[in-house]
C-alpha cells in the first residue's frame, strides 16, 4: 500500500517534468497554423521551415561555435587549476576553489548585466570593443562552463589512486610519461564529463547571453525567446525537438562517463 | 594533504621527485585571474554603478547617492516587483519541496540500481533542455486552445482557462522547471540516510509516517534546506518563465532588471535592482538556514 501510493505520486510528478517535452515534441510534427490541440493533421514541414530560418540556422551555429570556444577555454583554465588544487600544497587552495565556483553561484541575470556594463565600461575607457562581439559572448559563457570543469575534474582526481603513479614512477618512468599514460587516463572520464557539462550549460543558458548577443549575432535560446514574442507555431516545436534530441544525446554520452546526478 | 600508498616510505624521495608535481600554486593562477576579471571585477564595478546617478542625456554621472536604492523602497511598483518575486518562490519552493520529496524518496529506496538511474536520468535531461525550450513547452499547455483546455472540452469543462500571463500559470511552469533541482538534491541525501533506521524505528512499531517525520526528515533536514534554498534561488532569478508565461504585464525582478539595463539604459537604478534581488535572496535563505538550524539542534540534542 505505502510501495502503490509512493509509486504513483512519482509516476505523476515525474509526469509533470517529462510530458510537456513529450508534447512539444509531438506537436511539431502538427499541420495546424498555430500552436493548438487537438491536431488537423500531420506535416513536416515545420522542420524546413525552421532549418529555412537564418535567425534558427545562425543561431545554433552561433551557440555552437560559442559553446565549443568556451568549453575548451574553460577546460585550458580548468584542469591545471584542478590538479593544483588536489594535489598542490599550498595555502588557500579551499579558498580558491569556492572562488571557481562562484561563477555558478551568481545568478545568471546578475553575472550577465555586471559583464555587460564591464564591457561597455572597458570600451569607454580603452575603445576597445567587446559587448556584442564574439569573444565577449565566449568569455561569458566560458564562466559558466569553468565551474563544471572544474568540479568534475577535481572529483576525478580525489578519485584516483596515487599509489599506481608512484608504482609507475618507481619503475622508472620520467615525469611526463607518469602524466601522460597515468594520471590523463585515470582522470579521463571527468575530463570527458566536465566538458560536456560545460558544453551543455553553455548552450542552454538565455540569462547571461541576453545582454552579451549583438543585433547579428544571437543564440539559439536567444533567437528561440525572441521569435516566440510575436510567433505561436509548430517551427517553435521544430526547434525545441531538434535541441532536446540534441541535449539528449550529448547526456547519454555523458552518462558513460560519470553518474549524471553525481555531477549536481 | 598527504597520500598513502600501500606500503608506507615506498615511495622515496627520488621517486616523488619524478611524480609530476602540481605542489606550486602557478596552474591555478589563469583560472583565478579569469574568473576575477570575469566575475569579481564587474561585480564590483556593479555595485559602485548602483550608486551613481543616472541622466538621460548622458547615461551615467559619477556620484555617491543611495538615490536608486531609495527610488527602489519608495517606489510602489518595484516594490510589489519584489514582493511578487519572492511569494511566487516561495510557493514554487514549497510545491516542490511537497512534490519532490516522495519521489526522491521513492527513487532513494528503489529496489534495482539499473532501473533507478534510469529514472534520474529521465528526471535529469529535461533539467538541461534549457529554460526557453522547456517555457516554450508550457506555453502550449497553459494557453486558451492549449493542451490542457482541449483536455478539459474532453471532459465538458469550457471556457477560458486564464492561466497564461497568470501567476497562478507561472507557478506551474517554475515548478515543473525546478522539480528536477529539488528531487536530485533530496535523492543523494536520502541515498546517505542508512536503511537500518528506518528498520529499526519499523520492527519497535512505529507505522511508516512516524518513521518518515520522526527519523527520515530529520535526518534529511540541511539536505531538504539546501534543495529549497537552490529552488528558491532559481526561482527569484527565473527569466523565461515569467516573460513567456506571464507576458509582457507580469512583472518579476530578472526581465525588470534587464529591461532597465538594456532599453531604459538606466545602469544605476538596474545595477541597484540587481543587488537588492541578490541581497534579498541572501537574507531570506540564510534567515530560513537559522531557522531550520535552531530547529535541529533542537531535534539531535
Amino acid at each position: 500500500m505505502i510501495r502503490l501510493t509512493y509509486t504513483v505520486i512519482s509516476a505523476l510528478v515525474i509526469g509533470f517534468i517529462v510530458l510537456p517535452l513529450v508534447l512539444i515534441v509531438w506537436m511539431s510534427f502538427f499541420s495546424n497554423q498555430i500552436l493548438s490541440f487537438p491536431p488537423e493533421g500531420y506535416t513536416l514541414d515545420w522542420y524546413a521551415r525552421a532549418w529555412s530560418m537564418s535567425a534558427f540556422r545562425n543561431g545554433f551555429f552561433t551557440s555552437l561555435q560559442t559553446s565549443l570556444c568556451a568549453s575548451v577555454l574553460a577546460l585550458v583554465l580548468g584542469i591545471p587549476a584542478s590538479l593544483a588544487l588536489v594535489r598542490g600544497e599550498f595555502p588557500g587552495r579551499e579558498a580558491i576553489t569556492t572562488l571557481l565556483m562562484t561563477p555558478m553561484l551568481v545568478p545568471a541575470i546578475v553575472g550577465g548585466s555586471a559583464l555587460f556594463v564591464f564591457y561597455l565600461e572597458v570600451e569607454l575607457h580603452s575603445g576597445l570593443q567587446i559587448a556584442g562581439t564574439m569573444a565577449g559572448l565566449i568569455i561569458a559563457h566560458a564562466l559558466i562552463a569553468l565551474p563544471w570543469v572544474v568540479k568534475l575534474v577535481t572529483t576525478a582526481l580525489i578519485g584516483s589512486n596515487r599509489s599506481v603513479e608512484e608504482a609507475a614512477a618507481s619503475l622508472g618512468a620520467p615525469a611526463h610519461v607518469v602524466f601522460f599514460r597515468i594520471t590523463v587516463p585515470m582522470i579521463w572520464p571527468g575530463v570527458v564529463a566536465g566538458a560536456l557539462f560545460a558544453f551543455v550549460n553553455s548552450f542552454i543558458d538565455l540569462e547571461k547571453s541576453l545582454f552579451l548577443v549583438g543585433p547579428d549575432r544571437t543564440t539559439l535560446q536567444i533567437a528561440l525567446i525572441n521569435y516566440l514574442e510575436w510567433n505561436f507555431d509548430p517551427t517553435i516545436g521544430a526547434v525545441a525537438t531538434a535541441q532536446i534530441a540534441f541535449v539528449t544525446v550529448l547526456l547519454l554520452l555523458t552518462s558513460r562517463y560519470v553518474k549524471l546526478h553525481r555531477a549536481f | 594533504m598527504s597520500y598513502t600508498s600501500g606500503f608506507p616510505g615506498a615511495a622515496g624521495t627520488a621517486t616523488r621527485r619524478r611524480l609530476p608535481s602540481f605542489r606550486g600554486a602557478g596552474p591555478v593562477l589563469p583560472a583565478v585571474v579569469f574568473v576575477l576579471l570575469g566575475m569579481v571585477a564587474p561585480l564590483a564595478l556593479m555595485l559602485r554603478t548602483s550608486f551613481d546617478r543616472f541622466d538621460p542625456q548622458v547615461l551615467i554621472v559619477s556620484a555617491f547617492t543611495a538615490e536608486n536604492y531609495i527610488r527602489f523602497v519608495s517606489d510602489p511598483f518595484f516594490r510589489d516587483v519584489l514582493g511578487r518575486t519572492v511569494a511566487i518562490s516561495a510557493v514554487a519552493t514549497a510545491i516542490c519541496l511537497v512534490l519532490g520529496l516522495p519521489v526522491a524518496y521513492f527513487l532513494a529506496r528503489f529496489p534495482s540500481a539499473e532501473a533507478k538511474s534510469r529514472l534520474l536520468l529521465l528526471i535529469l535531461v529535461p533539467l538541461l533542455i534549457g529554460n526557453a525550450v522547456r517555457t516554450s513547452a508550457w506555453m502550449l499547455i497553459l494557453n486558451d486552445h492549449g493542451v490542457l483546455a482541449a483536455l478539459l472540452r474532453g471532459v465538458g469543462i469550457t471556457g477560458a482557462l486564464g492561466l497564461m500571463y497568470s501567476a497562478t500559470g507561472v507557478t506551474i511552469a517554475l515548478v515543473s522547471v525546478l522539480l528536477p533541482f529539488m528531487i536530485i538534491t533530496l535523492n543523494s541525501v536520502f541515498e546517505g540516510i542508512e536503511r537500518s533506521l528506518e528498520d529499526a524505528a519499523e520492527s519497535l512499531g512505529a507505522g511508516h509516517l512516524t518513521v518518515m517525520s520522526r527519523v527520515v526528515l530529520p535526518l534529511a533536514l540541511p539536505g531538504i534546506l539546501a534543495g529549497c534554498v537552490l529552488c528558491f534561488t532559481l526561482s527569484m532569478n527565473a527569466y523565461a518563465t515569467p516573460v513567456l508565461i506571464g507576458g509582457p504585464k507580469f512583472h518579476m525582478m530578472a526581465p525588470t532588471v534587464y529591461q532597465q539595463i538594456t532599453e531604459a539604459m538606466n545602469w544605476p537604478f538596474g545595477a541597484a535592482l540587481a543587488f537588492v534581488l541578490m541581497g534579498m535572496t541572501l537574507l531570506l535563505t540564510l534567515g530560513l538556514s537559522v531557522a531550520v538550524q535552531r530547529r535541529y539542534r533542537r531535534w539531535t540534542a
